[in-house]
């Protein structure tokens, strides 16, 4: 309950900011335009490799900080943490920045706030490159691979093809890959974008909604951290991957954050995060 | 609670009903022009009547005996406690301490239902009229019938429509009250109030909210009430000229007692008590 | 047989099982190696399901490659019609759910589309292809993938996927295509702000599509006041009691409700009800919700509207002899209802605009349906036409008040003393003015205190309010 007061709260600011972001972001994002990922009408990237930051000396991460174990805000100090957040303080520090975060955004505000600029740096929120999403903003390398999974009360017996019937509701978070996996692949079923994760588990526990659309490793983790009586009843094999968004305007960051990624990857850094969220190299 | 006296005013029970009415009997020859008898018993009878509102006292120790179909006119000026003695007749306020005998039955501590019953018998018409605006006119004539007497809706009708045209508003009988002129809103009331067939109606001064053009057809009605319906009428007023037409016995107040009584042209014209004087000398 | 092969320990495999077999029972094929999984295509109707042809969609296709053989390349072939000019394609290449970087070329040909691997795929590996911007036949139809594939051995024949349901060009995608070529519009969208906000095809299609969210929207509110209203006049007549305790306990209900906010109450009740075990569907509990908070503001403004009606009315009434009970019925409540009209309507509005706290629970109402659209579209167009669902209801009943409130002003202005002799004290202008006056006047502080407090919670319908910044 305390979770959600706070929820509650920042939803409203999460919503207005990114009203404001999406309604500065310019008439052409909509258009299903051919251009996907082209980096045409950026602005030229200095040649020295230069780029700009929100703050000098700081990299300035935007983030929904209710996906554990990838960002979450720890309960006692209120800090995000996660292995996101891990990953953005080494990619700092692989580039001699401090790594601060913005208050937590709702999910499908993060795109746009990157696209927008000006507030954030980067938004680093286990966010699944796409086509879609690559047309607004650029991604870096991947930096992890991820799955999608079903999550519906333990012992239900719902599998893909039970829950693709008009009878079912499964929820998503809004704007999400399990979002769209979810028009996709369980056309019959209504679907439930929400803004939290843990209003969505939660609502499966209380009967609310049937299943739940997320992804693997969040969906393992709170599992085995709060949600006992949910199971995951199909993990699916998507092999997206995870990159970090940043402006098209800023070409030179997106280089120097590519140069990082493979800094932290090769020398071990990488591993040791991993190794310290999941048990387990990836 | 906070209306309650601090002081406990002790006052002697009712009297017997029979020795009442002899001592009325006695009491007010020659102070009212209706005719009474011996033997017969006052319609009401007001004893020792006290009545304060928080440290105020409005009304000290009142006696007065009412005689069936007698109009009683209650003069006083403002503050004398006359609207608080009327309104005490049918318990929108409740006494102090005293007694208030219709019929001989005391109604001071009646229970809820006796009240009501009560008020079916006595009719009030208020300063402000208090039409029901939600209703019109013939429908504020009819509510207390059909509700209240139960008659049904053909027989109230035909009663709320004489009655109407008693005040002469018949052609006014569909109009709401908001679309009537004070006077006419008033007729409506007593014609409201008539209709229930009181024995006793109490006229709260009935003309003081009126334009004075307006004042002429309500006393009109009321005089024509005191000369025809043989009801009792206790009228609160200041209409000098209504109380010595009309009235059989006019009583004055100040100062929460009544002060003076009598036929009208003596007190008029030979006022025994100086306030009196004073206050008729002003009124003129 | 395949199917005793697919029997692995995991899961997914049983799961991929189970569509092969569907595969196999819609076509059976000779004998290949290759299983295809399934093809999906991604919804391109603009805030609806379906997958309309002739316009641009992602086609997802899957298959997995069989023991003992190694992928070199495939081909995928769709009926003539479609194509794959344009388009871009996605690879992805899992061993059970990891990943598996391999590089490949796509050539795209009318309607078929080749990709090369730059190294074979080993078996067991799950291989998914995204092919962005492609477009399926225009007329609709019924569509299995089908094509081949490359393994050492040579060309083989792939299965044939499940059908993909493709719909013709609906009326509305047909306008909004229609309004694609206009050059008008074309110009109107190029202006970012227009663009965003009042893109025409968007606003068509948000229409359509919000349609049934503003049905729920209208449902819930019009369930709920009803039993909002009922419960309002029992708090108000409990908060105007004898006795202390029912009035106590008026005061409780009414100021809990009134002083929490309606998003913290939906949030309690959606959550808190199934905790405890009651488990409601959640447009009945979408509708519990608003009646439960409605009752609470409704019980405070008939209240106020009770003790509105001057204390002459219940000394008319009374000395005709009415009890207690007709009184309230036939004179006071009548008088009330009259009088809170307005206020009541107002407060109708709040209940209708504040539905839309509801999607933050997965009430299927208008702001949800918007909010995925927006979500899906990235405009802002789709909280416009939401907003004008809301103006079509709100407007009217605005309008609706000030008709009410003026009709009403006439009448109490077309004469009678209550205006003239300035409140109820009037009728006992030398007693009574105490407990009467106070009584009449507590009433329009009271009024005061509501809008203030209505102002307070206006911060907490952001929802409703952004889109129309």
């Amino acid at each position: 309950m305390k979770n959600m007061n706070r929820r509650t709260f920042l939803e409203g600011l999460g919503l207005a900011a990114g009203t404001f972001s999406l309604a500065a972001c310019g008439g052409n994002s909509s258009d299903s335009g051919t251009d996907s990922g082209a980096k045409d009408d950026s602005a030229a990237p200095a040649d020295d490799g230069s780029y700009t930051l929100v703050e000098d000396g700081k990299l300035t991460v935007v983030a929904e900080l209710g996906f554990a174990p990838f960002e979450y805000m720890d309960e006692k100090t209120g800090e995000p943490e996660g292995f996101d957040v891990d990953f953005a303080k080494a990619l700092g520090e692989a580039m001699g920045l401090e790594t601060t975060y913005l208050p937590n955004q709702k999910f499908d505000t993060l795109v746009p706030t990157i696209k927008q600029g000006g507030k954030a740096d980067v938004a680093i929120a286990a966010i699944t490159i796409n086509d879609e999403r690559a047309e607004s903003i650029d991604f870096t390398d991947p930096y992890l691979d991820s799955n999608q999974s079903i999550v519906c009360r333990a012992g239900s017996g719902e599998t893909e093809e039970s829950l693709n019937d008009a009878s079912k509701t499964v929820c998503c978070q809004s704007g999400t890959t399990g979002d769209e996996w979810i028009s996709e692949n369980l056309s019959n079923a209504t679907k439930v974008p929400l803004d939290d994760v843990t209003a969505a588990l939660t609502g499966i526990q209380t009967g609310s909604y049937d299943a739940m659309v997320v992804d693997l490793p969040v969906s393992q983790y709170l599992i085995k951290q709060s949600f006992s009586d949910l199971e995951v009843v199909e993990e699916i094999p998507t092999g997206e991957q995870y990159g970090v968004c940043v402006s098209k305007d800023n070409p030179n960051l997106t280089a120097a954050l590519n140069e990082a990624i493979a800094k932290i990857k090769s020398d071990g850094t990488m591993d040791k995060i991993e190794t310290e969220w999941f048990g387990t190299t990836l | 609670m906070a209306r309650k006296s601090h002081e406990v005013i002790e006052v002697p029970d009712a009297l017997d009903a029979n020795k009442a009415a002899e001592i009325a009997f006695a009491h007010d020859q020659g102070l009212t022009s209706h005719a009474f008898t011996k033997g017969e018993h006052p319609i009401v009878r007001i004893e020792h009547l006290n009545k304060s509102f928080d440290e105020t006292k409005v009304l000290r120790d009142v006696n007065l005996d009412v005689w069936p179909g007698e109009v009683v006119v209650v003069l006083g000026p403002s503050g004398s406690g006359k609207s608080t003695m009327l309104r005490c007749i049918n318990l929108l306020e409740t006494p102090s301490a005293g007694h208030i005998l219709i019929h001989d039955n005391e109604i001071t501590h009646a229970s809820g239902s006796e009240v009501n019953k009560l008020r079916r018998d006595v009719g009030m018409v208020f300063q402000s009229f208090n039409l029901f605006p939600h209703l019109t006119a013939k429908e504020n004539v009819m509510i207390g019938q059909t509700k209240v007497l139960k008659k049904d809706k053909a027989e109230a009708e035909a009663e709320a429509m004489k009655q109407l045209e008693a005040v002469g508003l018949a052609d006014r009988a569909d109009f709401k009250p908001a679309q009537l002129s004070g006077g006419q809103q008033q007729r409506v009331a007593i014609a409201r109030a008539v209709a229930m067939h009181p024995e006793i109606i109490l006229f709260d001064e009935p003309t003081s909210a009126l334009d004075p053009e307006l004042v002429r057809g309500v006393l009109d009605v009321m005089r024509d009430l005191a000369e025809n319906s043989g009801m009792t009428m206790i009228v609160v007023t200041h209409e000098m000229g209504f109380a010595r037409d009309v009235a059989d016995r006019v009583v004055f107040m100040e100062g929460g007692v009544v002060v003076e009584q009598g036929l009208p042209a003596k007190v008029f014209d030979h006022p025994e008590n100086e306030r009196t004087a004073e206050f008729l000398g002003s009124i003129k | 047989m395949r199917r005793s092969q697919n029997k692995r320990t995991t899961r997914l495999l049983a799961a991929l099982a189970i569509a092969l077999v569907a595969v196999l029972a819609l076509v059976p094929t000779s004998a290949v190696a290759m299983t295809t999984n399934k093809a999906t295509a991604r919804p391109n109707e603009d805030g609806g399901s379906g997958v309309i042809g002739g316009m641009d969609t992602r086609l997802t296709w899957e298959g997995t490659v069989e023991d003992g053989e190694e992928l070199t390349a495939i081909t995928l072939s769709l009926p003539d019609g479609a194509t794959f000019d344009h388009s871009t394609t996605r690879v992805t290449v899992l061993e059970g759910l990891k990943r598996v970087e391999i590089g490949n070329s796509t050539t795209p040909s009318g309607s078929s589309i080749t990709v090369k691997f730059d190294e074979a795929i080993p078996a067991d590996s799950l291989v998914r292809l995204e092919i962005t911007d492609m477009q399926f036949p225009s007329e609709g139809g019924d569509y299995a993938v089908s094509g081949t594939y490359e393994t050492a051995d040579g060309t083989r024949q792939l299965a044939d996927s499940p059908t993909i349901a493709i719909i013709a060009n609906t009326p509305l995608q047909a306008a909004v295509n229609w309004l694609d070529e206009q050059p008008a519009v074309q110009a109107w969208n190029s202006v970012p702000f227009l663009g965003m906000f009042l893109k025409p095809q968007l606003l068509l299609t948000s229409f359509s599509s919000l349609f049934p969210g503003w049905l729920v929207c209208l449902a819930i509110v019009i369930a709920a006041y009803p039993f909002a209203i009922l419960l309002g006049m029992v708090f108000a007549l409990l908060k105007i009691s004898k006795y202390k305790v029912v009035r106590a306990i008026a005061i409780i209900y009414i100021n809990i409700l009134r002083g929490t906010p309606l998003f913290l109450q939906i949030y309690i009740m959606f959550f808190g009800l199934p905790m405890i075990g009651i488990n409601i569907d959640n447009n009945v509990l979408g509708v519990i919700v608003m009646a439960i908070n409605s009752s609470a503001y409704l019980a405070e403004i008939f209240r106020a509207g009770i003790e509105s009606i001057p204390v002459g009315q219940y000394e008319a009434a009374s000395s005709l002899g009415m009890t207690h009970m007709q009184t309230m019925t036939n004179i006071i409540i009548p008088q009330t209802v009259r009088r809170v009209l307005p206020t009541v309507t107002s407060d109708f509005i709040t209940a209708y605009k504040d539905t839309s706290l509801l999607s933050s629970v997965g009430v299927m109402e208008l702001m949800m349906f918007s909010k995925n659209l927006t979500t899906v579209s990235g405009n802002i167009t789709p909280y416009m036409a939401a907003a004008i669902f809301y103006l079509i209801v709100t407007l009217p009943l605005i309008k609706i008040v000030g008709i009410v409130e003026s009709n009403i002003a006439r009448s109490e202005r077309g004469g009678g003393p209550r205006p003239k002799r300035k409140g109820a004290s009037e009728a006992t202008a030398e007693s009574d003015l105490t407990n009467s006056a106070t009584a009449v006047h507590a009433e329009t502080a009271d009024k005061k205190l509501e809008d203030a407090l209505a102002g307070v919670f206006a911060p907490f319908r952001p929802q409703t309010q952004t889109p129309e910044v």
